[in-house]
């Protein structure tokens, strides 16, 4: 029951957002024509169709995580290796030094940021590229979504750590869930405390803000308000007791490489990098 | 050209120059001077690593492995903890053996003094589960343990005060303290919370519940009661198997689906599946004719039967039970190992032989010990024949034996049939499980007079587990009223928490399993009973109680404190009185540590603490 009530509480509050945003970045309908189709929504059905095979992809690799999520926890203890101790050598206290500036004002502001902030921030480019002109960036940005979760379920299965409020309970509290006790039903639907490296909240999140710089040209409102909640968010998984600031940057890495990968892979240079890769061997053979 | 004199730094060519040039014997001096160094490796810093359980499954582990290392660390010692989940944990330390120090709650709320027996013979140190963990070998320990089942009386307690004070010296593991069990329940549906002793197997069963009239729920749901109950820990809802050491922490869901003979009250052993027991003087021990209830049944409508009682002991000892034997070929190897449960072994192998003379009587032949420690054998689960005399292969995938487990101790017991006062309904892995009462149990039958005293038939319809994350959330889980009470004890940071709200009571026990540091006595240092003697004393364990636990625990020297067994001169007075802090407040006295550890035969190297290796 107070699941539910968690999952209509983001929700609404994440569809008020797409709402405004859509106001804000969009327009009602940003390049008017002078025929009377109604352009959005045409715009929006020659995307879906265009990038449906992306999306089948991303739909694949979801479902893949979901369930690798669940049993990879098995497969990690078996295979993997458990970091944690290492990360704290590393680190050390970092994020309990983060925590000391801790205030409920702030405490608020990250926990909004960590949970509706980070879903809208996820959605609301996908609605907002496919009701653009060209398909491309909403390709590039299904692209991305798919090498972010891909790379993070291989590193998930290799890597068990646990997160500093799970390490040093005494130095770093659990701030989301001593704030706001519901948001952990929903939080422990899609994690498990051992994936903690790298920072998916801070790879998708770092994902959709160089996103939005490449394409800003499109929508230039979308920038500021993207990498202000990117950076919030990225915070906020410190902040909150969640993420090392190793897997913090791990995260950032995962994510610039999977906007490369994904244009690269769009635009077919990679393709045609693997092509001349693979005569110059058979040439060499 | 190369001087003999510059040993290690030869290079291949140079040597071989020197051959060519015919210097042999200058060669030969040089090899036999590698050779004397070679005795002398150089020292290298002693480093020991914590295993135990993150935040999310036990409130306090971490907090008080952090804080020993931190002990250690000011010793000299490169300590570090190693987070691991409790399954994982189980299975490394129990199992793999994979483990130089472990942080753990202790497995059993028992506290007669044969279970030191499991824990500490040297005969058990190759078995795994919770049969000597640590490898321990002292044979003056063992005779102790031998005489401590035999002898009566006094006699009795002056062995154990012995074997205490042996082990509180040589320490294989470190006791820490007992943390009470904290718990939030609602007074709405149930009450007698405090009464009903939830640490215990039955506590489920002694709730009362609310007459229906002061009831908030609407009337549907006040028909059929359910007993909500949310915790942290979700293996029961993956695996019931009550052999499977590494799915269980205090076995209470395992304990209300499966019956024991008999059950430890303050007042020693109560009839349970039996109606009565006697004892007589057997052949080389003491002999048990067990009666059981008659007309019992299992959860699926089989008969139980002393037969079932008899496999039980049978199973437990070996679970292969003997069955590789009808193999055709290799009579001689793998033929002959026995895999004995890991979690029960302690008490089963006090049993010799059972012998069924009817439906329900069994005469139960003990090995050399007191009627009083024979008992402690009533207390194992009984497991149905029907069911389990299939899973004593050896674990295989596709044909292949890929183990030396049996199935019996591997598979995840879905759906279970047990004779309990519970029975299995549904799970859903992670995330819930539901029991319900069993009415063919004894203890709903209003037939049979020999009642248990305070417990009686289940006052709900139902059980539900439900999952949730940590301590935090379960307790919100209750205050949000979409549960009765958290099922796992929770920290002690969320007494705050429990307080505000005005409709949760606010439940704590004093338990009787404490924390314990366990020392796997075969890796060097650990091998050596100075050094673990000098590790005990660096933990502060009343700074430990007032600093992690918030003052809910109690210091605690051995595992029986708090009973009669414990000599005078072995109690908690303020301090331990054999492994005392090296220091005051939590802060060491760097100088006495180190002479301590120098007097251990250790050494110090800028302050670093180095042994030989």
């Amino acid at each position: 029951m107070a699941l539910v009530d968690v999952l209509l509480q983001v929700g609404l509050v994440v569809a008020l957002g797409h709402l405004l945003a859509f106001l804000i970045v969009v327009g009602w309908d940003p390049r008017p024509t002078a025929s009377d189709e109604p352009r959005l929504r045409y715009r929006l059905r020659r995307n879906l169709r265009e990038v449906m095979p992306t999306l089948g992809v991303l739909a694949v690799v979801l479902t893949i995580n979901k369930v690798v999520r669940d049993i990879g926890v098995e497969l990690s203890w078996l295979l993997g290796v458990n970091l944690t101790r290492y990360i704290y050598l590393l680190e050390s206290q970092f994020v309990a030094v983060l925590q000391s500036y801790a205030n409920p004002l702030l405490t608020t502001y990250f926990g909004f940021v960590y949970i509706f902030g980070y879903t809208f921030l996820l959605t609301f480019p996908v609605l907002a590229y496919a009701v653009y002109e060209r398909s491309q960036p909403l390709r590039v940005l299904l692209l991305t979504y798919i090498l972010n979760y891909g790379i993070g379920v291989v590193c998930y299965v290799l890597v068990v750590a646990y997160g500093p409020r799970n390490y040093m309970p005494e130095l770093v509290e659990p701030l989301l869930y001593t704030s706001w006790p519901q948001s952990q039903l929903l939080v422990a639907q899609v994690n498990v405390n051992t994936n903690v490296f790298p920072s998916l909240h801070t790879s998708l999140s770092a994902t959709v803000a160089l996103v939005a710089y490449r394409f800003r040209s499109i929508y230039p409102r979308w920038l500021p308000i993207a990498t202000v909640l990117a950076v919030s968010i990225i915070i906020s998984t410190m902040y909150l007791g969640i993420h090392w600031a190793t897997d913090v940057v791990a995260g950032i890495i995962v994510a610039a490489a999977s906007v490369e990968l994904a244009v690269r892979i769009d635009d077919g240079r990679l393709a045609e990098s693997v092509r001349r890769w693979r005569s110059r061997d058979s040439v060499s053979e | 050209m190369v001087q003999s004199s510059n040993g290690m730094g030869i290079r291949r060519r140079a040597v071989l120059g020197t051959l060519a040039a015919g210097a042999t014997a200058s060669v030969s001096g040089c090899l036999r001077r590698a050779r004397s160094v070679a005795g002398w490796d150089s020292m290298e810093q002693v480093s020991l690593r914590i295993k135990t359980l993150p935040a999310d499954s036990d409130p306090y582990a971490l907090h008080a492995a952090r804080m020993i290392t931190s002990w250690y660390q000011a010793a000299g010692i490169d300590a570090q903890v190693v987070p691991v989940s409790e399954e994982e944990l189980l299975r490394q330390v129990l199992l793999g053996n994979d483990f130089e120090i472990f942080l753990a709650r202790s497995p059993t709320r028992e506290q007669d003094p044969d279970i030191l027996y499991g824990l500490l013979h040297s005969r058990f140190a190759d078995t795994r589960g919770w049969q000597n963990p640590f490898g321990f070998a002292d044979l003056d320990v063992d005779e102790w343990l031998e005489e401590q089942r035999r002898a009566t009386g006094e006699r009795r307690q002056d062995i154990v005060g012995d074997l205490l004070e042996s082990s509180s010296r040589s320490q294989p593991f470190t006791v820490l303290c007992s943390a009470d069990e904290i718990r939030a329940a609602r007074r709405e549906n149930y009450r007698n919370w405090y009464g009903a002793s939830l640490h215990s197997t039955y506590g489920y069963l002694a709730l009362e519940r609310v007459s229906e009239t002061g009831s908030t729920d609407d009337g549907s749901e006040s028909e059929e009661a359910t007993l909500r109950i949310v915790g942290t820990d979700r293996r029961p809802t993956e695996n019931l198997n009550p052999l499977s050491v590494e799915h269980r922490r205090s076995g209470v869901l395992t304990g209300l689906l499966y019956d024991p003979i008999g059950y430890a009250t303050s007042d020693g052993m109560s009839p349970w599946l039996a109606e009565s027991w006697s004892f007589s003087d057997g052949d080389g021990g003491p002999e048990a004719t067990v009666r059981l209830r008659p007309d019992r049944t299992w959860h699926d409508g089989e008969p139980l039967t002393a037969e079932d009682v008899a496999f039980t002991f049978a199973m437990l000892s070996d679970t292969t039970l003997g069955s590789s034997d009808d193999g055709t070929e290799d009579d001689e190897t793998e033929a002959d190992t026995q895999v004995p449960s890991p979690r029960f072994y302690g008490r089963s192998e006090l049993v010799d032989e059972v012998t069924v003379t009817s439906d329900t009587v069994a005469v139960i032949q003990f090995t050399d010990c007191s009627p009083r420690v024979a008992t402690r054998a009533f207390t194992v689960p009984i497991l149905p024949k029907h069911v389990w005399e299939e899973r004593t292969d050896r674990v295989s995938i596709s044909g292949i034996e890929i183990s030396d487990a049996t199935e019996a101790l591997v598979t995840n017991n879905i759906e279970p049939v047990g004779s309990g006062p519970l029975r299995f309904v549904q799970n859903t892995p992670r995330d819930s499980l539901v029991l319900e009462p069993f009415e063919d149990h004894f203890l709903a039958d209003d037939s049979d007079e020999r009642g248990i005293a305070q417990i009686g038939a289940p006052q709900f319809d139902r059980l539900e587990l439900q999952i949730v994350g940590s301590d935090n959330a379960a307790v919100g889980v209750v205050a949000d009223a979409d549960a009765d009470v958290t099922a796992t004890p929770v920290g002690a940071d969320t007494v705050p928490q429990i307080g505000r709200a005005s409709d949760l009571e606010l439940v704590v026990n004093r338990s009787t399993s404490p924390y314990l540091l366990g020392y796997n006595t075969q890796i060097p240092p650990l091998t050596n009973p100075r050094f673990r003697h000098a590790l005990a004393r660096l933990v502060d364990r009343s700074f430990l109680v007032s600093d992690v636990f918030n003052g809910y625990a109690n210091p605690a020297v051995t595992l029986l404190d708090g009973t009669e067994w414990v000599p005078e001169d072995l109690r908690w007075d303020g301090d331990d009185p054999t492994t005392p802090f090296l220091g005051t407040d939590g802060e060491l006295d760097i100088a006495r540590v180190r002479e301590e550890f120098r007097n251990a035969g250790f050494q110090y190297e800028d302050g670093v603490l180095v042994r030989g290796t």
